[in-house]
């Protein structure tokens, strides 16, 4: 597989399970601290493919970085995964009208959030 | 022998009584200001210990998930069946994020204190301070700062005497693997 993830969560420990599930799959992932840092990581670095981002965290929440990624020609239709603690419908709406694609809850299932992205992924 | 100090002029009746009912208005606003931060301490405090045992409940469920799962891991049985220690994998991952669960949580209440040490800050300037209202308010939306309905339904549960945290059971786990993704 030649697909690149960007995997968002301040959470060192948290970023690091993503990334080696994805990575286990056969992605390249690229990983950010927060929200800033994510948009940072996009401006300079290759094609993402999916992204999975944290909702709480410092600097630029992940709702804030759905909104500035969507924003951007590249971003328009790839997936963004939503991963976070927070259950709240509420919340799940704010993340769909960002222009979330889906919303996993923590903790997550490394074989379901496989075949979560499988199903999101572009053939 | 005559007394030369100076002698204060005594007041006059009605300022005397003006004054002595002040300080009674203001023993009064302190009594309600210190009862309000009573009130809002005697629902606060078990919440936040409910809180806190979840944490500790939910450290010793991980580490024993982790056990049983890195021993089934490493059993003859499950090392030839590359489908279980797959399997396996993603519990001893499931369980590993306990840490970034137990985090939030312990930061929720760490935000509850501080709201709380501020509340009591602005008290002790007085009750007429406009922001140790606005610190108590904070304080009593609390509810607010969580992020996991564990954290919600814990702190309901909280203020119901005799509340005991229901042991997760294997189906209700399997639901909620189902119901934890959602696909917009």
């Amino acid at each position: 597989m030649n697909k690149t993830a960007l995997v968002v969560d301040d959470s060192p420990t948290m970023r690091q399970m993503v990334a080696l599930t994805l990575s286990n799959a056969g992605f390249t992932v690229v990983e950010a601290e927060d929200g800033k840092d994510a948009v940072k990581k996009v401006a300079a670095g290759p094609k993402m493919d999916i992204v999975v981002t944290d909702l709480n965290m410092p600097e630029m929440d992940g709702i804030s970085l759905i909104k500035e990624l969507r924003k951007m020609a590249a971003f328009r239709f790839t997936p963004i995964l939503m991963l976070t603690t927070e259950s709240a419908a509420d919340k799940k709406q704010a993340g769909k009208e960002a222009g979330a694609t889906g919303w996993i809850v923590k903790p997550f299932n490394p074989e379901l959030m496989l075949k979560v992205i499988a199903k999101v992924l572009p053939a | 022998m005559a007394w030369t100090g100076r002698r204060s002029r005594p007041l006059p009746q009605a300022a005397a009584r003006q004054e002595g009912r002040s300080t009674i208005e203001g023993l009064l606003e302190h009594q309600k200001a210190w009862e309000a931060f009573a009130a809002c301490a005697v629902s606060v405090i078990p919440v936040l210990k409910k809180q806190m045992e979840a944490v500790t409940q939910q450290t010793e469920r991980a580490s024993m998930d982790l056990m049983v799962h890195i021993r089934a891991m490493t059993s003859p049985a499950t090392t030839s069946r590359p489908t279980d220690t797959s399997a396996n994998l993603s519990k001893i991952v499931m369980a590993m994020q306990f840490q970034d669960i137990t985090q939030q949580k312990l930061e929720h209440v760490a935000q509850a204190l501080d709201q709380w040490h501020k509340h009591l800050h602005a008290l002790l300037k007085g009750p007429h301070d406009e922001r140790a209202k606005q610190e108590i308010a904070a304080l009593q939306r609390l509810e607010q700062s969580y992020t996991m309905e564990e954290e919600r339904r814990l702190h309901a549960a909280a203020l119901v005497p005799d509340y005991q945290e229901p042991v997760p059971m294997e189906t209700e786990q399997m639901e909620a693997e189902s119901e934890s993704v959602t696909l917009f």
